[in-house]
């Protein structure tokens, strides 16, 4: 019986469930519209853009094939833009980690004025770029800033540092703020994971003569692998693209120390009116980050698995 | 029934009939028709300190009283930030209206690109004999067809020195020459007092300066004909005298722009300063203690036979040619020349913007101001400095209209050269090839 019934043609399908197929296709169809004005057709229309040269007011321009490619492969511009949102990327990325990580351990041990601490700690976070970067770029100041002041107080400098214009101090400058930044991000998904983990695990290590080291790296980190690997990708991908912080911060200078690949195209579409070298330098971008995108699907499928 | 009883008591029947018609028709009206009666225009700009947002209020009140079914709008845009924001604007084609204090080698990239209504009408209702002679000129990209026009000419790059540093350090007459203010430098930096703020960073501020200095060594970035001319001795000159000069700036001025600039100078963290006449008014309000002290110059040459060569932006009004209701725009464009307004603007930052009308100059309620009176030598100085002043989009008066100047300050191309010899050290003749190249590239494009 059962091999009449999976023989049944398609067109015998119940009414019922062509008309369920219908109804997924309908209520579906909004997202893939919306997905595909606000994803698909800015990705197609930069490739689209990027084999040819246009000048950014007024859109027009010819094509020119692959010479914006070439470009891009035979020019410094992008590998050194590539090396500087690299270095920027895994530095900042390491200290929030750290930070974050540290910060949460923290936080989830029984301390004083730890619900106020908690809050506090996510302040940097849903500060406006912009007014931390105020903030910072007051602290750095050569003549008035309280940076250099504290040094030059303490002894351990006798003049004004030069922050952020001169290498390595504004590589170092932008890690730190980026760091100081985006760190809560990482307390809050690791204190969220550190609350989670069975107190009876920590119990049994005790029993077993576990210090308090050998039960971090034995308990703690393990149960923390999963939402770390996830925190470092998406962190990994948001750094890679970061632009405000450090355009605001440095301009991408000094020369182009600090010019990381969103700010060479922005260079490249607003300073120099060259959309389509910019798009080419988009495409590229997004194909870095490609990696990035393929290593966080898979872990969440693993994850999901 | 109540209405009809009011009906019959107020109007007959077949007026209200006819009255709602009307309403009916009127409801139907094309928007396009109604929108004609009622018009915003947008106006955008880079200056707008507290007290230039007071005199834009007053022209756009005046100039409302007189047009009562036009309403202007005043959008902030920025000296680094505006080349983006109008980039995304014409694209879009939602452009602003008009826009004003952009620098002049801006405006005629964008006339040359086709995206500019023609200004001559303006100039007309202006009155051409109201302005100084040339003013009008670097606006004139084509023959007989003017892209703009000036709304103020600006000295950016005099100057500014502490005569009571001067005296203390034996100084008795303003550097003219490059040794006489590296020794002036020497001579008063000290006790938390730097000699001079020049930029250092990659930023618009750097290029700008430092094509003034490649002047001031009597060099050039283009010939005449606009072939790149920059890889020359006086470049060489020019740069070795900025990389002499970092030692007598400020540890942050590596990253230093408009505002930080200004600020050493004004906070007299600096002994000299590098300006417009803004410095006076932030001094007064913000600095009184050295008001008493401050005085400007043109800048110092490599030697004393060549000339002084101030930067002057010749900050513009302009029109998009998409713009909408072109006529009232033409006509808010002219009104921002009448007299009341005009002069308030320009007394927002005395010395700062300078008048390009002549008619202006001299009316008494110009002249009538406590900065302009207290400091009559140097406003007249930059007055006289700015009527000779050029910038890139126009070297010198035997120079074509560079239409891509503004594209080439917005590379950072300068900065960059200036930053690799100064603070990386890099090979001079390597920087100074590279340097070509892309500048040339850019032309290209």
């Amino acid at each position: 019986m059962t091999a009449i019934a999976t023989n049944i043609p398609k067109s015998a399908t119940p009414p019922l469930e062509r008309a369920y197929a219908r109804l997924g296709v309908l209520l579906i169809a909004p997202t893939i519209l919306v997905f595909s004005l606000v994803i698909v057709y800015p990705l197609l229309a930069a490739i689209y853009l990027s084999v040819f040269s246009i000048y950014t007011p007024t859109l027009q321009g010819g094509f020119v094939g692959a010479d914006n490619y070439i470009e891009l492969l035979t020019g410094k511009a992008f590998w050194n833009s590539l090396k500087v949102t690299l270095i920027w990327t895994v530095g900042t990325l390491t200290l929030q980690i750290v930070a974050g990580v540290g910060l949460a351990l923290l936080l989830h041990q029984n301390i004083w004025f730890r619900s106020l601490a908690r809050s506090l700690v996510l302040f940097p976070y849903f500060l406006s770029t912009v007014v931390a970067v105020l903030v910072w770029k007051w602290l750095f100041n050569d003549l008035y800033g309280a940076l250099n002041q504290g040094l030059m107080q303490l002894g351990i400098i006798d003049m004004p540092l030069d922050w952020l214009g001169s290498m390595p101090n504004a590589m170092i400058g932008v890690i730190l703020v980026g760091a100081w930044k985006f760190f809560p991000f990482v307390v809050i998904a690791v204190l969220a994971r550190l609350q989670t983990i069975p107190e009876n695990l920590y119990e049994a290590a005790r029993i077993d003569g576990a210090g308090p080291i050998a039960r971090f790296f034995d308990v703690t980190l393990p149960q923390l692998r999963s939402v770390l690997t996830v925190i470092i990708l998406l962190r990994a991908i948001w750094d890679f693209k970061e632009f405000d912080l450090l355009y605001l911060l440095t301009g991408g200078g000094p020369v182009t120390s600090t010019q990381t690949l969103s700010l060479l195209v922005y260079q490249e579409a607003f300073g120099l009116n060259q959309m389509g070298q910019a798009a080419a330098y988009s495409v590229g971008m997004m194909l870095v980050m490609l990696v990035f995108m393929v290593l966080y699907i898979r872990q969440t499928k693993e994850k999901n698995a | 029934m109540t209405t009809n009883k009011r009906m019959n008591a107020g109007l007959p029947r077949r007026t209200v009939l006819t009255g709602m018609a009307a309403a009916g028709a009127a409801a139907l009206m094309p928007r396009r028709i109604q929108a004609q009666e009622q018009i915003t225009l947008r106006w955008w700009s880079p200056q707008s300190s507290p007290e230039q947002l007071a005199a834009y209020k007053t022209q756009i009140a005046n100039f409302e009283a007189l047009h009562q079914n036009v309403k202007v709008v005043f959008e902030k845009t920025s000296d680094e930030g505006y080349a983006p924001q109008l980039a995304a604007a014409f694209a879009s084609g939602d452009v602003p209206n008009i826009v004003t204090h952009l620098p002049s080698f801006a405006v005629s990239n964008y006339w040359r690109n086709g995206l500019l209504e023609p200004f001559n009408d303006v100039i007309e209702m202006i009155g051409p004999e109201k302005f100084y002679d040339g003013v009008n000129r670097i606006y004139e990209i084509d023959k007989g067809q003017y892209a703009g026009t000036s709304i103020g000419n600006s000295a950016a790059n005099v100057i500014w020195l502490r005569k009571d540093l001067m005296e203390r350090a034996g100084i008795d007459k303003n550097p003219r020459t490059w040794d006489e203010l590296l020794s002036a430098c020497a001579a008063m930096q000290g006790g938390g007092i730097y000699g001079a703020p020049l930029p250092y960073g990659r930023n618009s501020m750097t290029t700008l300066i430092f094509i003034g200095v490649i002047h001031q060594a009597g060099g050039m970035v283009f010939s005449p004909d606009l072939e790149v001319a920059i890889d020359s001795q006086e470049t060489r000159d020019a740069l070795e005298f900025y990389k002499a000069m970092r030692q007598y700036c400020p540890p942050g001025a590596t990253n230093y722009s408009w505002g930080d600039s200004l600020t050493a100078f004004v906070s007299g963290a600096c002994a000299t300063g590098i300006y417009t006449g803004r410095v006076l008014i932030n001094v007064n309000n913000q600095n009184p203690g050295i008001a008493d002290h401050v005085t400007c110059d043109t800048y110092p040459t490599k030697s004393a036979d060549i000339a002084p060569w101030t930067f002057n932006d010749f900050p513009s009004v302009f029109i998009p040619k998409a713009a909408g209701n072109m006529e009232a725009t033409k006509q808010f464009a002219a009104f921002l020349y009448d007299p009341e307004g005009y002069i308030q603007q320009l007394h927002a930052a005395p010395g700062h913007v300078l008048p390009v009308l002549s008619t202006i100059a001299e009316m008494p309620e110009y002249q009538n101001n406590p900065i302009i009176e207290k400091y009559s030598a140097e406003v007249d100085k930059m007055a006289a400095a700015a009527a000779n002043g050029f910038n890139l989009g126009w070297e010198s008066t035997a120079h074509k209209p560079n239409v891509k100047a503004g594209e080439i300050v917005n590379s950072g191309v300068i900065a960059e050269m200036v930053q690799r010899v100064v603070l990386n050290d890099e090979n001079v003749d390597t920087v100074l090839g590279e340097t070509a190249k892309r500048i040339e590239e850019i032309m290209a494009g």
